[in-house]
């Protein structure tokens, strides 16, 4: 049985490729304009890791992420929180609560011991306590995000950032760059502003071990440390790339909507 | 129709609510008739019919911008005013011959404030106040007596106004007028009880609006149609995935119940202004002695509530569970918009409540006019997809 699942989030694009109980995952691919055109990048880097020849080979697909309805080869599409959920769980069945921090999203998300979403909780519109917000601030600092991300950069005197709107925030670390703050104690504590943010929704819907990151930001150390302090917990990492779980997620519920479709063929089929 | 029934009446109905302005109101001034604005369920219209005008609930119909009400608005002000307040800058309500504001919130308040400084061409505005207070024991009648002095004085605003006389028996008249249309949109509501209700919650939303703006009598000929209409009606297909409740400030958007309706949710039932909270009240006391002592008594210790009133969150609670059984809801959708401070706080109550009751329970924040609905589908979607794991 050979499914996939795409996941067209706000920044990158990401497909998987469940061929029997094996995962394949493409490579991230950054949103172009045209989300058709993001997801079949992102489709065709799956194919060829999951050495298929074409996407006909596919027999089921579910779309989610932001652009989930517009991914052209999607039987279906499923919200990014209950793929993020079951792709979670089937990564590592342990988890029972999920942070998910994407491009402009961030989630809170419960689970079951059996897998299922039981409570969700996801920021209000604007950027703050996502990767936007990051990327704003790699900018001002002139970084790149990989310099926010690195280990190297915790201190042990963070600077405060007061501001949750990231315009706002640019602001204030602009105020900081020119106080003359080192670097590590900005960036600490940006990712302290962010990890904040993040937990209060946590808080809503509880915090249940084994807790886990996925998402484009669950890639920056810095904010994984920040997190752990705040939660009072570790952060189990996944044995599959974070970023692809939405894909991954899919990838897995369509595995699961083939079967059933095809028990149902055959009870009908029986009847006859 | 997106239920599917052919309904003249319906068409004509949802025609009214999907415009600022309509033929019925045309007409009515044509005919030399007056046309009094308000919004917010407690502002009796009772009186206002009365005193022989047209009662007319402003809404945001239509509304895409609020940068003319920005002038006079602050950014934590919330969007329903803002889009009504630039419909009146931008002249729509230009027929209201006076507007009466009710204490609701501050933000509703605040267009009674600006109402006289702005150059409007409706310069009649009147603040009526309302009692924000329940429950406090003993306090009943002193609450009651309260609110009835202060209609009383609003009856004396319109009387001596416009040279009109609101007599004992004009009001007892429109008490019984009133109670008729309460009566038939319950009617309507209990359409949406069964599996295939033979109308939308957004269709239903366009009935209700459009009692609110036209003349009552005319309404409720109207509605006795509908009801005859729908009785033949098989229904809508039961291809939803979940029976929502959806409670709040009122939803005046069609692009906001789409989105329940693309992801699947049925909104059967509600706890929203001139939803629920207008019809699903009882009766206003036909007989009472003093028509006036009976409708005060209604609007303050009545429910569904708002949740402005001090002391009615258990009240809220007890009508949702009880709507939540007649109606076989599967979820409660919170929704508001944002800044509003009364369900601001009211909805962490709530939360609190459907975590230990174990009911599936969402919150969204929205604006009154939907342009973002991205993140609001994914909730709505979500959501949906977490009730469907349920069951």
């Amino acid at each position: 049985m050979i499914v996939g699942g795409c996941d067209l989030g706000s920044t990158t694009g990401k497909a998987a490729i469940m061929i029997d109980d094996k995962i394949y995952c493409g490579d991230i691919i950054p949103a172009t304009t045209k989300p058709a055109l993001t997801a079949n990048l992102a489709m065709e880097s799956a194919i060829k890791k999951a050495g298929l020849n074409s996407i006909d080979e596919i027999e089921y697909i579910i779309g989610t992420g932001y652009g989930r309805q517009k991914v052209p080869f999607a039987s279906e599409d499923i919200s990014e929180i209950s793929c993020h959920g079951k792709g979670a769980y089937w990564a590592l069945q342990s988890v029972r609560t999920i942070i998910d921090i994407g491009g402009q999203d961030c989630k809170a998300i419960a689970i079951s011991d059996k897998g299922v979403v039981t409570q969700f909780e996801m920021n209000e519109r604007c950027a703050a306590g996502t990767g936007r917000f990051f990327q704003v601030m790699a900018k001002v600092l002139t970084c790149g995000l990989e310099g926010i991300g690195s280990v190297s950069n915790i201190s042990d005197n963070p600077v405060s950032i007061s501001n949750q709107c990231s315009v706002f925030a640019e602001s204030e670390v602009i105020t900081l760059i020119n106080d003359e703050k080192s670097i590590p104690d900005i960036i600490t504590g940006i990712n302290q502003s962010v990890a904040k943010r993040v937990v209060s929704l946590v808080r809503r819907v509880g915090i249940h071990d084994d807790v886990t990151l996925t998402g484009g930001c669950s890639k920056n150390l810095g904010l994984k440390k920040a997190l752990e302090n705040l939660l009072g917990t570790t952060i189990k990492p996944l044995p599959v790339d974070p970023q692809s779980i939405g894909a991954i997620g899919a990838a897995v519920f369509a595995k699961e909507k083939l079967l059933a479709k095809r028990a149902k063929e055959l009870e009908v089929s029986s009847k006859e | 129709m997106k239920s599917g029934i052919k309904s003249e009446v319906y068409d004509k109905l949802a025609g009214i609510a999907g415009n600022v302005s309509n033929s019925e109101i045309e007409n009515w001034q044509k005919q030399g008739g007056k046309i009094v604005g308000y919004f917010c369920p407690f502002i009796p219209e009772e009186i206002i019919i009365a005193g022989g005008f047209l009662p007319y609930k402003i809404r945001g119909t239509g509304s895409s911008d609020t940068s003319e009400a920005d002038e006079f608005f602050d950014t934590k002000n919330c969007s329903f005013v803002r889009h009504c307040f630039n419909h009146a800058l931008l002249g729509k309500f230009d027929f209201l011959d006076a507007m009466i504001v009710g204490t609701g919130c501050d933000h509703t308040r605040r267009i009674y404030d600006n109402w006289q400084v702005a150059p409007l061409k409706t310069k009649l505005v009147y603040l009526l106040d309302h009692p924000r207070t329940m429950g406090t024991e003993g306090m009943e009648e002193t609450i009651i007596t309260y609110y009835r002095a202060q209609l009383a004085k609003m009856k004396e605003y319109l009387e001596n106004n416009f040279g009109v006389e609101i007599t004992v028996p004009k009001l007892r008249k429109t008490i019984k007028l009133c109670n008729e249309t309460r009566l038939l949109q319950k009617k309507l509501y209990e359409l949406r009880k069964v599996e295939n209700p033979p109308i939308t919650a957004a269709e239903m939303a366009s009935v209700l609006m459009a009692g609110a703006s036209m003349p009552k009598e005319q309404y409720n000929e109207d509605l006795k149609t509908l009801l005859n209409d729908l009785s033949s009606v098989q229904g809508i297909k039961k291809d939803y995935q979940a029976r929502l409740m959806i409670i709040g400030p009122a939803i005046e958007d069609p692009v906001f119940y789409s989105l329940f309706e693309e992801n699947g949710g049925e909104i059967v039932i509600d706890d929203t202004c001139f939803g629920a909270r207008y019809s699903m009240k009882s009766f206003i006391d036909e007989e009472a002695e003093d028509p006036l002592h009976a409708i005060a008594k209604y609007n303050v210790s009545d429910v569904p509530f708002c949740p402005k009133i001090n002391g009615s969150h258990k009240n809220r609670i007890e009508f949702i569970d009880k709507m939540m059984k007649e109606y076989k809801v599967d979820g409660i959708i919170g929704q508001g918009y944002v800044a509003c401070d009364p369900w601001g706080s009211s909805f962490g109550m709530l939360s609190a409540h459907m975590k230990d009751a174990g009911i599936p329970y969402l919150r969204l924040e929205r604006e009154y006019i939907s342009t973002e609905t991205g993140q609001l589908s994914t909730r709505i979607q979500a959501f949906i997809e977490t009730i469907g794991g349920r069951k």
